[in-house]
């Protein structure tokens, strides 16, 4: 279990990606499904920190993860603009990204692709997204069994 | 170190750059500049080798600066071939279709064999001119 609150700046996000991945790693989980976790959650903190403050301040952001059994749970609470990352529709994908002029839109495609549920919500706080990442062989451990 | 870019055999024709470790929000633009270094010297119809065998992890950041830098290559009529792409990135490039699949090679034998076929088919090409 993790449970921090830091700056939306984007050194403070890739410090809280090292520790992300630190308890992850320490929860015995595989390193593929870090891979992902640390992904979805560069993607969606970077946006944040890139649409999502204000002009007085950067804001804050909150991050709660949990190893569950057979799920990695994650909240993210941003307290800048409301931004819904799902709102955006799938980007048009040709077989090559050097064809398209503007590349916005896949950093959430590649989290819609790689996270089991997301939801986000938004109230007087600020931006609300929750996160599962559903996995039936979540440690290195399960293939001894 | 999360991110380290190495040039070998930097010639015109052909030059190889080597990533090392993560190519994210945070080192994509290291790796723009240092890339746009090799970009500017690279002759019409050159060819650009990415050596990915030691890339840990792509987000998106380092997706649009890998398109960047074949975009590039591709106005000089030139190829951006890339080299042994290990699990995530393989995977992130799958989920948003990046590449076109016969521009991924898995070792360098695959890829040199590639490059004299290029070279075969160009020199072809000459000798129906002459």
């Amino acid at each position: 279990m993790l449970d921090l609150v830091f700056p939306a700046s984007l050194h403070d996000v890739f410090d809280t990606l090292v520790r992300c991945d630190e308890t992850l790693r320490m929860a015995g989980v595989r390193d593929d499904v870090r891979a992902d976790v640390r992904l979805v959650l560069e993607e969606l903190m970077v946006n944040m920190v890139q649409h999502g403050r204000t002009e007085q301040r950067e804001g804050t952001v909150g991050l709660r993860l949990t190893v569950a059994e057979e799920a990695i749970l994650l909240e993210l609470n941003h307290d800048g603009e409301p931004f819904d990352p799902l709102q955006f529709g799938t980007p048009s994908l040709t077989g090559d990204l050097a064809d398209k002029e503007e590349l916005g839109g896949l950093g959430i495609h590649l989290v819609r692709a790689m996270a089991s549920d997301l939801n986000y919500t938004h109230d007087e706080y600020g931006n609300h997204l929750q996160l599962r990442f559903a996995c039936t062989h979540l440690t290195e451990h399960d293939h001894d069994l | 170190m999360t991110f380290n870019l190495h040039i070998h055999a930097l010639d015109p024709h052909k030059s190889t750059l080597q990533l090392e470790g993560r190519l994210d929000a945070m080192t994509f633009g290291e790796f723009d500049r240092e890339a746009e270094k090799v970009l500017q010297q690279m002759a019409t119809g050159s060819t650009l080798v990415l050596d990915l065998s030691s890339l840990e992890y792509i987000s998106s950041a380092g997706l649009r600066s890998i398109a960047k830098a074949r975009k590039h290559m591709r106005a000089r009529d030139g190829h951006t071939l890339l080299l042994n792409p290990q699990l995530q990135v393989r995977k992130v490039f799958d989920i948003v279709k990046a590449v076109p699949i016969k521009e991924i090679f898995q070792n360098m034998q695959e890829l040199d064999d590639y490059l004299d076929q290029i070279q075969r088919r160009m020199l072809g090409e000459g000798e129906e001119v002459e």
